[in-house]
Formats: structure tokens, C-alpha cells, sequence
């Protein structure tokens, strides 16, 4: 459709403003002005045949659809809890995968870690101890959230949710950033050429920090998507 | 009818349209609005997002099909839908039993 009917088609002008206030998935974004289109064409049909003129039959279809900004706040809160069940369903399910084949490759690529020496200090011991139950424990929060959003979906206002979904999922990888961070520094204290003893497994680090770092983002554009004022 | 009042019944309103069929986003509309004799006056656009929030919970399902050359969305009630459709019909008789024994049979309602 050309620029000139976009500005000039009231149905058109109306998609076009709603969709520029809009941010989250695509597909999603797509698929709500692809329905709002519809239904306000259908209304304008049905206008039409009421025997209202073409150019009338549109405008009042888009006035019964309500004004843009506030029809468009109710479609961002929608966007914005499917954008945080996205992201938290990946978090449940790539996080502990992605620990459990960190070990995996490790056992198979350097074996057990060998002695420091001596016995490792507390602290470091419980360090990686935290850091190894991180990623069950930020997987199993999202996978809590996720099915909390789905019984409270009805009594629940949709922006809170969303907040609530970004909240979780920016504290999850912040756990999980801060786990591998403080095992990655504490190793380094006390043998730092234990970090690059295997390339195949500094290989894994960074594929795992790859992952984190996209999760981040991914959770980040939650908060966007849950604060933005449509 | 104000919008302001319907908000918190329109779930119920869209379960209720959906009861036994499958309908797309205009037709859910036009149904709510012949259902109430054109007395429901909500934005239409309203009704999209409401639709959304019943698929998150799994009362509703959609599908995407192509009718005459327009893609459109279709939704229908899941079985969770149609058991929350029926307490809420409970609960409406209920609410309206007690409501109009008092509003209804008052002094006032006599006056």
C-alpha cells in the first residue's frame, strides 16, 4: 500500500500509529495489527452496508475501536508478558542445559579437576557450590514464574505481570552472570593457569558467556517491553 | 452501558460469546453488541487484548486461517474455558439472587 494512502486512509493511518507504539516480539507486533486491520475493515463494512459512505464507514470504525494511545497501552501490556513467558521459558530451559553440558564436556574433555594442592579455602568451595546450583535454581524461579503468570493470568493486571516476568528473568541472569563471574575470579586467585589448562573448554566458556550475555539482553528487552508508555 | 462497568464482566461477556462456536475478533464483537441489543458500548479495540489475556490463562485457543483472501484469526473455548464459563455463571446467578433480594424486594423497590 502507498505512503499517500497510509496518510490518507483512516484505517491505514490508524494501524500505522498504533504499530509505532507498539515494541516486542515481531511476529507478535505483526500478528496484533494484522487483527486490528481485519476487524476494522469488517467494521467498516458492516458500516457500509448501513448505507454510511465509504470515507464515513472507515472513520467510524476506527473511532469505535477507541482512541490509539489507550487501545495501544492494552496491547503493549499483552506484548510485554508474552515478550517475559518468551524469555523466561528460555531461561528454564537453557540455563540448566547449558551448565549441565559445560560439566558434561568438561568430564569428557579434561576429566575431574585435578588437586590445587592443597584443600581449596572454604570460600572458594562454597563459591563454586553456589555457582553450580545457580543455574537450577534461576531455571526453577523461572519455571515457577511462568506457571504463577498462567494461574494469575485473569486476576492479575497484564502490566504488573510483565513486570513481574522482567524482574525475574533480569535477576535470574544477573545470578547466574555473577555465579560464572565469581568462580572465574576466584579460580584466577588461586591458579590462574587453570583457566586456559584446555582450548575445546575455553571454547565452552565462551559459548556459555555468549549465552548469558544474549539471555541478558533478551531479559532487558523484557523491562522495555513491561515500562514502556505506548 | 459505561465501559468503566462492563471491564470487569467482559472475560465472562467473551466466554460466554464463544460458548459452543468459533468465532473471529469482529464477529466476537458483533455478537457481544446483538447479544446486548446494542447496549454494550466498549471500544471495540478492547476486546483484543482481553482476548489475549483469556489465551494466556487457557481458556481460549486461536488459529490463523485464510478467508477470502484475508487472514483471520479465529478463537474457541478450550475445556478449561468452558469450566470457567460455568462458574461464572454460578457465580452471576448468585451474585444477581442476592443482589435483587434486596434491591429488587426492598421497601423502595415498592415505592
Amino acid at each position: 500500500m502507498g505512503a499517500a494512502v497510509r496518510e490518507t486512509d483512516p484505517i491505514e493511518r490508524y494501524v500505522a500509529e498504533l504499530g509505532a507504539r507498539l515494541q516486542g516480539s515481531r511476529k507478535q507486533v505483526r500478528d496484533l495489527l494484522t487483527e486490528t486491520r481485519d476487524s476494522l475493515t469488517d467494521a467498516s463494512e458492516a458500516h457500509l452496508g448501513r448505507g454510511l459512505a465509504e470515507e464515513e464507514a472507515r472513520q467510524r470504525a476506527v473511532e469505535e475501536f477507541g482512541p490509539v494511545r489507550e487501545i495501544a497501552n492494552e496491547y503493549q501490556a499483552e506484548l510485554a508478558v508474552a515478550y517475559g513467558t518468551r524469555t523466561l521459558i528460555w531461561l528454564a530451559i537453557v540455563l540448566p542445559l547449558m551448565h549441565m553440558a559445560w560439566e558434561y564436556g568438561r568430564l569428557l574433555l579434561v576429566g575431574p579437576w585435578q588437586d590445587f594442592g592443597s584443600m581449596p579455602p572454604a570460600w572458594y568451595l562454597f563459591i563454586a557450590k553456589a555457582n553450580d546450583l545457580t543455574s537450577g535454581i534461576a531455571s526453577g524461579v523461572a519455571l515457577v514464574t511462568l506457571i504463577l503468570g498462567r494461574l494469575l493470568a485473569r486476576r492479575c493486571d497484564a502490566k504488573l505481570l510483565a513486570r513481574l516476568g522482567a524482574g525475574v528473568a533480569l535477576t535470574a541472569v544477573g545470578a547466574v552472570l555473577l555465579g560464572n563471574l565469581s568462580i572465574i575470579v576466584a579460580t584466577a586467585h588461586l591458579d590462574v593457569a587453570r583457566l586456559v589448562q584446555s582450548l575445546p573448554m575455553s571454547v565452552a566458556s565462551l559459548v556459555t558467556w555468549t549465552v548469558i550475555v544474549r539471555l541478558g539482553l533478551l531479559a532487558r528487552r523484557c523491562l522495555s517491553c513491561a515500562t514502556i508508555v505506548a | 452501558m459505561k465501559p468503566d462497568a462492563l471491564r470487569g464482566h467482559l472475560d465472562a461477556l467473551l466466554l460466554a460469546t464463544l460458548d459452543g462456536r468459533q468465532l473471529h475478533g469482529y464477529a466476537i464483537i458483533e455478537a457481544l453488541q446483538q447479544g446486548s441489543g446494542g447496549a454494550l458500548d466498549l471500544p471495540t479495540g478492547t476486546v483484543y487484548p482481553a482476548l489475549r489475556r483469556l489465551e494466556r490463562a487457557g481458556h481460549v485457543v486461536s488459529d490463523w486461517s485464510t478467508v477470502g483472501g484475508r487472514k483471520r484469526r479465529t478463537y474457541r473455548l478450550t475445556q478449561a474455558g468452558q469450566r470457567a464459563l460455568n462458574a461464572e455463571r454460578s457465580a452471576w446467578r448468585e451474585f444477581t439472587t442476592v443482589i435483587d433480594g434486596v434491591l429488587g424486594g426492598g421497601k423502595w423497590a415498592q415505592q
